[in-house]
């Protein structure tokens, strides 16, 4: 079945537990699915069979305490931005923020003049991977997706920091 | 369709309208039958009540109005008004719109919505708008489905007494109409039973679309206007 199998003798493998854990968070991040406007379709068509989150792991939750990365994906507005808030701090440890699309980058069309809207989601929750584009194209948000998981994978969660 | 289909059609339309309808009954294709039989019809129609473009749509069962369809709606409506209500009219009547005093417009708007032959049963649309001059404005689209007119009736208010009576209970779809309206404007409709902000937060502050609104600083401690500098 698997590549690896009848490869080996019977032996121990030995591999850095740090490795092991960043390597198979970074497999299956599963992303709460929180639409707020035009990109959320390109979310859909991203999650969806022809681009097909799944194959890189990433599963669509519709919970927050079952989520690992929140794609903000649409205009934040001024209302909404405390819930976004609020939404991230019920997620659980690890936790990610993509922010896709320029609303959620930096305000898009109503950076300057929008009176209403959060002039980018990183003043409210910090934020790991930009997507920019408007609306970004499911290719440009699945590498977007594919940096944060090269990023998850450099994690070393056990290592005590140094400094 | 084929030319020479379009010209038996219309020769046979021409016959028809001169008494041969056996000239269409005659063709032997049922489509181009059928066809025939529509555009004579249509052609009828057009002769009849002249070549109006609402003609097309006004069924004979639809009952027809003793005033010309010449005649401007907004003025003839307007008209009516002010003898129902005298002294209600704000100004002179306009080929665009009645321009009404807000004392009795809930009054006005029963009576428009209920008196038998006009029955303006659709409020399409409620517009704010600021004038300047500290003048703010309430524009309703009104619509009658029976008679098909169209009028646009206006209310100017001073922006220190901002208050128009409401027109909720008259016309149900009002309702969220009136709250967005309140909510760009602050033009609160008194007699609405449940006028909250219907759009922004409840605890926003100002009315974002009149001509002197200034966006606050923060918003439960979120800067509120641009903050990232050197983008442009």
């Amino acid at each position: 079945m698997g590549l690896l199998e009848n490869k080996f003798n019977d032996n121990v493998i030995v591999a850095k537990l740090d490795k092991l854990m960043s390597w198979s968070r970074s497999t299956s991040p599963w992303f709460f699915q929180f639409g707020l406007a035009c990109c959320a379709i390109e979310m859909m068509a991203a999650a969806a069979s022809r681009h097909d989150l799944m194959r890189i792991g990433m599963i669509p939750r519709s919970s927050p305490r079952q989520a690992d990365v929140m794609i903000v994906a649409g205009t934040v507005t001024m209302k909404m931005a405390l819930r976004v808030k609020k939404l991230f701090e019920q997620m659980a440890d690890p936790k990610y923020v993509v922010a896709m699309g320029s609303c959620a980058t930096s305000g898009g069309p109503y950076w300057q003049h929008g009176y209403h809207v959060l002039k980018g989601v990183d003043i409210v929750v910090p934020v790991d991977v930009y997507v920019p584009g408007c609306p970004p194209r499911p290719e440009a948000l699945i590498e977007g997706l594919l940096k944060l998981q090269e990023q998850i994978l450099q994690e070393r969660p056990l290592t005590r920091k140094i400094g | 369709m084929s030319k020479e289909r379009e010209k038996l059609i219309s020769d046979a339309v021409e016959k028809a309208i001169a008494g041969d309808m056996d000239a269409i009954n005659n063709i032997e294709d049922r489509v181009v039958r059928s066809k025939a039989k529509a555009a004579l019809a249509k052609a009828k129609r057009l002769q009849k009540d002249g070549s109006s473009p609402d003609a097309d749509l006004s069924g004979s069962d639809v009952p027809t109005v003793s005033n010309a369809p010449s005649e401007n709606p907004n003025r003839m409506f307007g008209d009516r008004i002010n003898q129902k209500f005298p002294g209600s009219l704000d100004g002179d009547l306009k080929d665009t719109h009645i321009q009404l005093k807000p004392d009795q417009w809930n009054d006005i708007a029963i009576w428009l919505k209920t008196e038998d032959d006009m029955l303006f049963d659709s409020l399409q649309c409620i517009t704010g708008m600021d004038m300047g001059e500290d003048i703010l404005e309430a524009r309703y689209n009104l619509h009658s489905m029976k008679y098909r007119f169209a009028i646009e009736i206006r209310i100017a208010i001073p922006k220190n007494k901002a208050e128009i009576p409401s027109i909720e209970q008259v016309w149900r779809i009002g309702d969220w109409f009136e709250r967005e309206t309140y909510d760009m404007y602050g033009i609160s409709f008194s007699g609405h039973t449940d006028l909250r902000r219907i759009l922004l937060p409840d605890d926003w502050e100002g009315w974002p679309l009149r001509k002197d609104y200034e966006v606050q600083e923060t918003y439960h401690g979120i800067v509120v206007p641009k903050v990232k500098e050197g983008w442009e």
